[in-house]
């Protein structure tokens, strides 16, 4: 009987003492995984917003990559409001959104950005071969029109 | 009998005009012309029906109020922002625009935008206070919800004699990601609204 009293006793102290050291170990360990989860998206996004900025610089169009990043960055923003109240999983869910939508939109910006730099590319040729052209076209002009008006009048 | 030989240096200047028109397409990607304009962002703050009217001011408990956060981009290229939105009494400071440093208050709510040049981020911002409690000279803020999440932001202020009440500023910062710095930096703008909590206590 005193042995299993003992047991008994035994037994309790260790679901108390699971409840007094596990509990304060997996809290830390969620604001671990949180804290982490948040830096994992921060970095995301500015490596998204800089690829955004290159394809701007190259003359490609950004509107949509934007509106994106926007909603990436409401989720952002309200893993760190979650996470500043101590909801940790809402924090990493609303980080792991964030951060799956600018790992997108890097991708995208940086397809985009070769198809901006040949179309710049292209663009740079038409524009200097167009003017080429016409300083070719002027001259040729200016030259046959003063012959055209010498013979004319002499 | 027209001489034409007297028109040759008015010819050859018509003629370069034209070489320069045709020529000026070419040389636009090459020479740079600074445009001059001023590089600066807005920030902004618009009442309940998206005018420049009707700010809260006088707050309720468990009353839900509106407001507008604007943002718009006058940098030259896409901009990444973030807007944080601080509570302060009267005497808490705010930002200094001498030396453009932020307040020290902890944000309590936060927005992230990016913003194409020349273009404007609104959003509405919904806030309640949810529990405040007043015991003589002193108020404490303790519960506030904005846009559906709750803070926990425990903020005393003290009776002004002056205005006779019991005042909060909610106020917003602008900051603005440095890609040279790689870290987002105060953009030395803000705005607030004065709410009067008055009727908002429940004596303790």
């Amino acid at each position: 009987m005193s042995i299993l009293r003992f047991l008994c006793a035994v037994m309790t102290f260790f679901v108390f003492a699971a409840f007094v050291f596990v509990s304060p170990i997996l809290a830390d360990s969620d604001q671990e995984t949180a804290s982490v989860a948040i830096a994992d998206a921060e970095e995301t996004m500015i490596s998204a917003y800089e690829a955004v900025l290159e394809v701007e610089q190259a003359g490609g169009n950004v509107i949509g990559l934007l509106a994106q990043l926007n909603e990436a960055g409401d989720f952002l923003a309200s893993a760190r409001m979650s996470y500043g109240n101590g909801d940790f999983a809402s924090a990493v869910y609303f980080a792991d959104l964030g951060r799956s939508i600018g790992e997108e939109v890097e991708n995208a910006a940086h397809e985009l950005k070769d198809l901006a730099t040949d179309e710049g590319v292209q663009r740079v040729w038409f524009t200097v071969l167009g003017s080429i052209s016409g300083i070719i076209l002027v001259v040729s002009g200016s030259l046959w029109v003063w012959w055209f008006l010498k013979r004319r009048y002499q | 009998m027209v001489k034409i030989e007297e028109y040759r240096n008015f010819f050859m200047a018509g003629s370069l005009i034209l070489i320069l028109i045709a020529a000026v397409p070419a040389l636009g990607l090459f020479i740079r012309i600074p445009d001059g304009s001023e590089r600066f962002s807005e920030l902004w703050l618009l009442g309940p029906t998206r005018k420049a009217e009707g700010y809260p001011f006088d707050v309720q408990v468990n009353e839900s109020y509106l407001i507008y956060v604007g943002v718009a981009n006058r940098l030259g290229r896409s901009a990444y922002y973030r807007v944080y939105v601080k509570l302060r009494n009267q005497t808490q400071p705010l930002p200094t625009a001498s030396n453009s440093s932020p307040s020290i208050l902890p944000p309590i709510y936060e927005f992230d935008m990016f913003v194409r040049d020349d273009e404007v981020w609104e959003k509405p911002l919904n806030f309640k206070v949810l529990e405040a409690l007043a015991a003589n000279d002193t108020m404490l803020l303790k519960s506030l919800q904005i846009s559906g999440f709750v803070f926990e932001v425990d903020g005393f202020s003290l009776w002004d004699e002056e205005r006779l009440g019991f005042y909060y500023q909610l106020f917003f910062e602008l900051w603005l990601y440095n890609t040279t710095s790689s870290s987002f930096r105060y953009h030395n703008r803000f705005v607030g609204i004065w709410l009067n909590m008055t009727d908002a206590r429940m004596h303790a």
